[in-house]
Formats: structure tokens, sequence, C-alpha cells
């Protein structure tokens, strides 16, 4: 891009001001106050526009600064530049009533749209942070703001973009993060439904169980009745269909017979025998004696009723559960079917609960697509850093040549980090620049500029250098501008003192010289 | 003829009883079964005990043995399963011996830990029909004389086609069989193509009406193909009308062309990317990372 003409209509102190450039160095000379710095200013408001500050800013705001000092409702002015060999006409107007752009190409008479992006489209991607970063020097400030170094890691991710970097490596990879975010959680969410069914399983799996410890229960006791009915019936060796208490009554007597005889014959002999009339006492007090036996035998009779054995039972068996022999069989069999189909279903819901451990096809498909996932990110990833590495390389290759040129062979390698921090080489130690002298430092800021500006754009931008070589010795201004006439083609050189001219007239470099 | 698996794990006494009453029913018809590989005869199964109706004859042997049916003048040759798996083959150098005028080998199995099965060997020992189970989707692997019936229902989402028995006639040695479908509903994986302009609502319609020609009755998994725009998202959940959908695979893939955007982009990243990725084949790692990278990049641009 080439600037031809500056058409000051009404900004800042200047209102119909017409300013001719050529190619090469142009010198605009002028005292303090004159107004570089407006047209500075001036240049860069047309390309990108001028936008309003909002609020209390507003007071302070470059738009307010370069209101024009006359008439400020008519605030505008025109460029016209010439870019991939046409030349266009770029008119805006900066008032906020009238706000226009215009841009129209005057080689085919084509009107093309500043809205649609049509100048971006002519001069490139870039914002104006990265315009004030590089070409546009303002006073005294030639250190890039802190945007560069971002700007520049960007640019260098996208650096091969065709297009105008139209890539955004960074949003790229958030996007690939959030994806394998999705995945991680779509396989959560499939393990905790697996999880839940496991947890069905296994509880069905503890009723069964239980249910076998019941039946298992009940089986030991029914059989432990049956031994012991068994056992008892043999013992007798009574008919089957005799009552339980009946088969365990032991066989007694209360009062035996012959017992009762011999009472009888007592009482007779004691009466024949004793004489009258003490044989009736006797009589009687033996009859009353056998008598109180008798009693009491039944008595002790009655208590005994029931035996040892007959006791036990009782406990063990209520009256009602006193059933049948085969009854218990066919109960120990019903018990011992459930029980085995118990033991059946369980085991079977263990092998489903080992087999669950088993990881699913869909787990794997989904552990795929996540590998998948990493894999672009780590390829881009090492792509960019190949790229990064690469765009590293030819900044530090052409910020060196830069510096090379500038401190006339004192400096040689300039290297640049990761957050653009720099680094001189000089005798085989590293010297961080900022430990440079003012001078050195703003020249290597310059050099950053200028290499920054290569890297951006692949067409030449005019450079504005604002009274930038103020802290230069003669030697390296003459450096510089030697520099700049043989690689920039077109170079604005504002400043307020006669020793850039005298420089530029010793170097025998044919520049021309605008007085503002 | 039941060869094998008839139960997916130890059967119950109750669940045997069930079966044994079905079989009941059967007039004319005699029955052989053995275990398979989910039936296998463990030690204390109920197989080993359970007594099954006069005409039903279930083998429990893991050797091979015969069950003479000297009624319909037929022998039927099988083994039954004593584990889970079994790699050994037992049919391997029983020849038929002849006894009867039909004689059918009944093999559970056939791949690497389930008695493999090859049919030039099998074919060699001289049955008249070899009947095969294990595998669940029925297929015929020697034309008349031997074949998979599958199983009569599908019973995984995976088990899709048709499913039925075999019925099969050996007269004079010679053997006719046929397929005959009987499972009440099938699974069916159902590709359903979605074009770049197919809103949601669309693809809706088009699912339902796929349905409805396949028979609502059937079970469905729906893989969604075909090139979507890249922005559509499509809400699955709402495209099961007749609530039959079981699974729904999005396997669109946005309207890439891979060649096309490497030749744009040749000298950028994304065109590395493609460059570095690309050539491994659908369905590879590589092949998954380039699309999902890509789509990443291609929907970040700038514009």
């Amino acid at each position: 891009m080439k600037l031809l003409e500056l058409r000051i209509r009404n900004f800042g102190k200047f209102s119909n001001r017409d300013i001719e450039l050529s190619e090469g160095i142009n010198l605009l000379y002028g005292e303090n106050e004159s107004g570089k710095s407006t047209v500075h200013t001036f240049v860069r408001g047309m390309i990108f526009g001028l936008e309003r500050a909002r609020g209390r800013a507003a007071a302070k705001d470059t738009y307010s600064l370069y209101e024009p000092w006359e008439n400020p409702n008519y605030y505008s002015g025109a460029i016209r530049f010439e870019s991939g060999g046409k030349v266009f006409l770029l008119a805006r107007n900066f008032d906020k009533y009238s706000k226009k752009a215009e841009l129209f190409c005057e080689d085919d008479g084509e009107v093309l749209s500043v809205d649609n992006g049509d100048l971006k489209m002519i001069l490139g991607q870039f914002s104006e942070t990265v315009y004030s970063d590089t070409v546009s020097v303002g006073q005294l400030r030639a250190e890039p703001g802190q945007g560069l170094a971002a700007e520049l890691r960007n640019h260098a991710m996208n650096y091969y973009a065709s297009g105008g970097g139209e890539l955004d490596l960074h949003a790229a990879l958030l996007k690939l993060k959030e994806r394998k975010r999705e995945i991680d959680r779509q396989i959560k969410e499939d393990f905790q439904k697996k999880q839940i069914k496991r947890d069905q399983i296994e509880q069905e799996a503890s009723y069964i169980w239980r249910d076998i410890h019941r039946l298992q229960t009940e089986k030991d006791n029914l059989q432990e009745r049956i031994t012991y009915r068994r056992d008892h019936k043999r013992q007798k060796e009574e008919p089957e269909n005799n009552r339980v208490i009946d088969e365990l009554r032991p066989e007694k007597w209360r009062i035996h017979p012959l017992e009762i005889l011999a009472f009888v014959i007592a009482v007779v002999l004691v009466f024949v025998f004793i004489k009258r009339p003490w044989n009736y006492l006797m009589a009687i007090i033996l009859t009353l004696l056998c008598l109180i036996y008798t009693w009491n035998r039944l008595k002790i009779s009655k208590k005994q009723e029931k035996t040892e054995p007959e006791k036990i039972l009782e406990e063990i068996m209520p009256e009602e559960e006193k059933v049948p022999l085969e009854k218990l069989y066919w109960e120990l069999e019903r018990e011992e079917e459930e029980l085995g189909e118990k033991q059946v279903q369980y085991n079977n819901l263990r092998e489903q609960l080992e087999e669950m451990d088993e990881m699913g096809e869909e787990f794997r498909e989904q552990e795929k697509q996540r590998e998948a996932v990493d894999l672009a990110v780590d390829k881009i990833n090492e792509l960019s850093a190949e790229l990064q590495k690469k765009m590293r390389q030819r900044m530090n290759d052409s910020l060196s040549g830069i510096i090379d040129q500038f401190t006339g062979g004192k400096y040689t390698h300039l290297v640049i980090g990761e957050g653009l921090e720099m680094t001189m080489l000089k005798d085989g130690r590293r010297i961080p620049v900022e430990r440079l002298s003012r001078g050195t430092l703003e020249q290597v800021y310059l050099a950053l500029r200028m290499a920054a500006a290569s890297a951006f754009w692949e067409e030449d931008l005019p450079v504005l250098l604002d009274d930038t070589f103020a802290y230069y010795d003669d030697g390296r201004l003459k450096n510089a501008l030697k520099w700049l006439s043989e690689n920039k083609k077109q170079v604005l050189l504002f400043s307020c003192q006669s020793r850039e001219e005298q420089a530029l007239r010793e170097l025998g470099i044919s520049y021309q010289k605008i007085n503002i | 003829m039941i060869a094998g698996d008839l139960f997916h794990r130890q059967p119950l006494l109750r669940e045997l009883r069930e079966v044994n009453d079905l079989f009941a029913g059967l007039i004319k018809t005699q029955v052989v079964l053995c275990a398979g590989n989910h039936d296998y005869l463990k030690k204390n199964s109920y197989y080993l005990t359970f007594a099954w109706e006069k005409h039903v004859h279930m083998i429990l042997d893991t050797e091979l043995k015969m069950v003479d049916l000297p009624e319909i003048e037929t022998a039927v040759y099988g083994f039954s399963y004593g584990s889970k798996e079994m790699t050994e083959k037992p049919y391997a150098g029983k020849i038929a011996k002849g006894q009867r005028p039909a004689e059918i080998l009944m093999i559970h199995g056939g791949d690497g830990s389930h008695v493999p099965v090859k049919k030039e060997e099998v074919s060699k020992l001289g049955y008249d029909y070899t009947a095969l189970g294990h595998i669940h989707k029925p297929q015929s692997i020697i034309p008349g004389k031997m074949a998979y019936c599958g199983a009569l229902e599908p019973i995984d989402k995976n088990d899709t086609g048709s499913h039925g028995y075999i019925y099969g006639e050996i007269v004079d040695k010679r053997c006719r069989v046929k397929f005959v479908p009987a499972a009440v509903r099938e699974y069916i994986h159902m590709e359903v193509q979605v074009t770049a302009d197919m809103s949601g609502s669309m693809l809706k319609q088009k699912i339902k009406k796929a349905v409805e020609e396949n028979g609502t009755e059937n079970i469905y998994k729906i893989v969604i193909t075909g090139y979507r725009s890249p922005d559509v998202l499509f809400d699955v959940q709402a495209m099961d009308v007749y609530g039959n959908i079981i699974e729904f695979v999005d396997d669109t893939k946005p309207s890439y062309d891979f060649e096309k955007i490497k030749r744009h982009n040749k000298d950028n990243i994304l065109g590395k990317f493609i460059e570095q990725l690309e050539g491994y084949g659908e369905g590879t790692a590589q092949y998954r990372a380039m699309c999902e990278g890509v789509q990443a990049l291609m929907e970040t641009r700038r514009d």
C-alpha cells in the first residue's frame, strides 16, 4: 500500500489542506504545534475510522481531541492510496450526524463498501492495535503495547492461513476440549446407568440369599424333627397311627393290685389275731394307714403323668403340629426343591453380575472417540508449535538483520521469547534488552515493529515515524534512515528538527520535503 | 431338535416343568435336545435329574451319543456342554453308523472357544443333516445339509433380521429344509439418510414413515447417515413416535470434503492437519481425529 494524497477537509486545526505524498521517504517538517501529530492521527483515523468513546471518556478521546476547531459539524477527509496496482479513494465523515465512509476504485470505477469489509480485504485483516504497534510509531513511543505479544502469538499460529488468518486455533482447541468433556459426561452417564442395573441385580441376589438361608434353617428343623420321630418310633415299635403321647406313655401302675390285697389281708389278720377289744382299734388304724398310702400313691402318679421325653417333645412341638410323619416328609421334599431353585437363581444372578464386569461395546466406542479427540488436540498443538517455532525463527532472523544494520554491526543477534521478551546475544552473553541504553532500546523496538509488520502484512505498508529518532546518535540515525529507504516502499517521517534532513542529504538519499 | 441353549442360564426346576408341559402337547413329535454353553450341565443342574415326557430325549453326555428313534426311523447324534466353554470337537471322526434311514448330527457351537465347526470336516462324516445351534442369526452353512436355525425370537438389539425355526424333511436320504419365520417381532437397524437442507421435523417425519413401512411392531435402532449441515443438531428424543426405537446413532458427517479443504488450506495448519491424518481409512483413530479436528477448526473460523 502506498499513500498518494491526504485530503484533510476539516480535521483538528486543518481545514482544506491537501498533502501529496510520493514513494520513498517523505519528510514532513514542521515546528512545534504545526500539526504533525494531527496528520499522523488523520491517517490512522482514515484507515480505521474514529469511534467516539461513551460517557465521560468522550471528553478526552481522540475523536474530541481532533474535532475541528472551526465548524465542528463538518469533520471529514479523504485519502488516495494505491494497493495491488489499483488506486482507491477513501472518504470519511467523522462527525456524529453524517458519519459515513466511502471507498471507490479510481481505476475501474467500482464502488466498494467499507461496512462490508472491502477495506479489510484490501489492507489485510488487522486491527488498529496491530497497526499502532507496528508501522505507526508515535512520538517517543517506540515500545509496542502488550497487545502485540498476544497478536503475534495468535498470528504465529495462523501464520500460513490463507485469507487473512480466518482460522482461530484457540477457539478450535476450546471446542475440542468441550467435545471431550461431552464424551466424558456420556461415559459417566452410561456407567451410572450400568451401576444402577448392577445394584438392582445385587439386591435381588441378596433377597434370594436371605431366602436360601431361611429355607436352609427350615429344612434343618424339619430334618431334626423327622429324625427324632423316626428314632422314637423305632424304640416303641408302636403302631404308627397311635397318638404321640400314647406312644411315649410309660407302662406303670399307680397302685399295684397285690399291694391292695396285702393291705386287706393285713387288716383281716390284725382283726383276727389281736384280742378284743384292741383288734377294732388296730384294724381301724391299719386301714387308715393303708388308705393314706393309697391316696398318696394316687397323688404322685397324677403328678408324673408326663415323662421327661414327653416334656421335651411338647416344647419343640405344639399340640396342633403333631402331624403325621408323611406330611413332614412331603414338606421336607418341597423345601429342598425350593432351596434348589433359589440356589440356581442365585448362581445365575452372580453369573450375570460377572458378565457385567466386562466392558461393553458402547463404552469401547466412546473410549475410541475420546482418544480421537485427544489425538486431534495433540496434532493441532504439535503443528502449531512447529509453526510458531518457524515463525519465531523467521522473526529472529529478520530482527537480527535489522538490528545489525541499525547498530552498524555492533549487535547481530536479537532473539525473541514467548512473551515477546527480547534478548540480545553478544559475545556469548545474553543481555535482556531492558539493560541496554535508551537509544539502543528504541532501536530494538523499532526493529521489532518493522519485523512484526512484515510478518503481519504481505503487502508493504507505509511507515509513519513521529519524531522517533530523538535518542539516536548521528551514526545510528543514518543507519536507520538507510535501512528504511532500502527496505520500505514509503516512509512518512515527521520531524521538528533538521538533523534528519541533513543525514538524508549526507547519505545521498532522495526525499520529498513537505512543510507543514 | 433343540441344538442347545434352550435357556440362557441354568434352568430352574419350575421352568423345566413348564417346558415339559409344553412338550407334552406334542402328539406325534419326538424332541431331542442338548445343553449348550449357557445352560451347560453344571454339577447340580436339574437337567441331570429331570424326568422328561416319554417323547422328549435329552442328551446328557459330553461325548457324542446317539438317540435312537425307531418310531420315525431316525437316529440323532449329539452332545451336551459340561462347562461354559468347550474347545474339543466331540463329533470329530464319528462317522454316521447307518443304523437308521435318517441320521442327523446336532452340534452346539461354531466359534473358537465353543466347539469349532469346519463344514468340510462335518460333511465328510456322512450325516443326512447337521443341525447347528449357538449363533442367534439363522444361516445356512451347506444348503440343505447344514444350518443354524438361530434364536426363535431375537434376544438382543443386535439380533437383527428374521427369526424362526427350520423345518426339514428327510426322504430317502434326501434332505429338504426351509426356514420358517416365527418371531413375533424383529429388531431392525434402519439407516435414515439426511441431507444438508433437512430440519429436525422433516427427519422426524421421515423416520415415522420408515417405521410405518417396516412395521410398527418391530423394534428399531435408527442410524442417521448422510451429510447434515454442520450447525444442525437433531433432538433424537423427540423422534420416537411409536415408542419402539431403542437407540439412535448419529452417524452423520458434517458435509466436509476433506480433499477440497486440504487443497484450499494447503499452506495453513488446517491443510497440514488433514495431510498428517488422512489416508488411514474410515473408523480408525486417525480418521476420527481428523473429523473431530477439522470440524472444530472449521466451526470456529473467523468470518
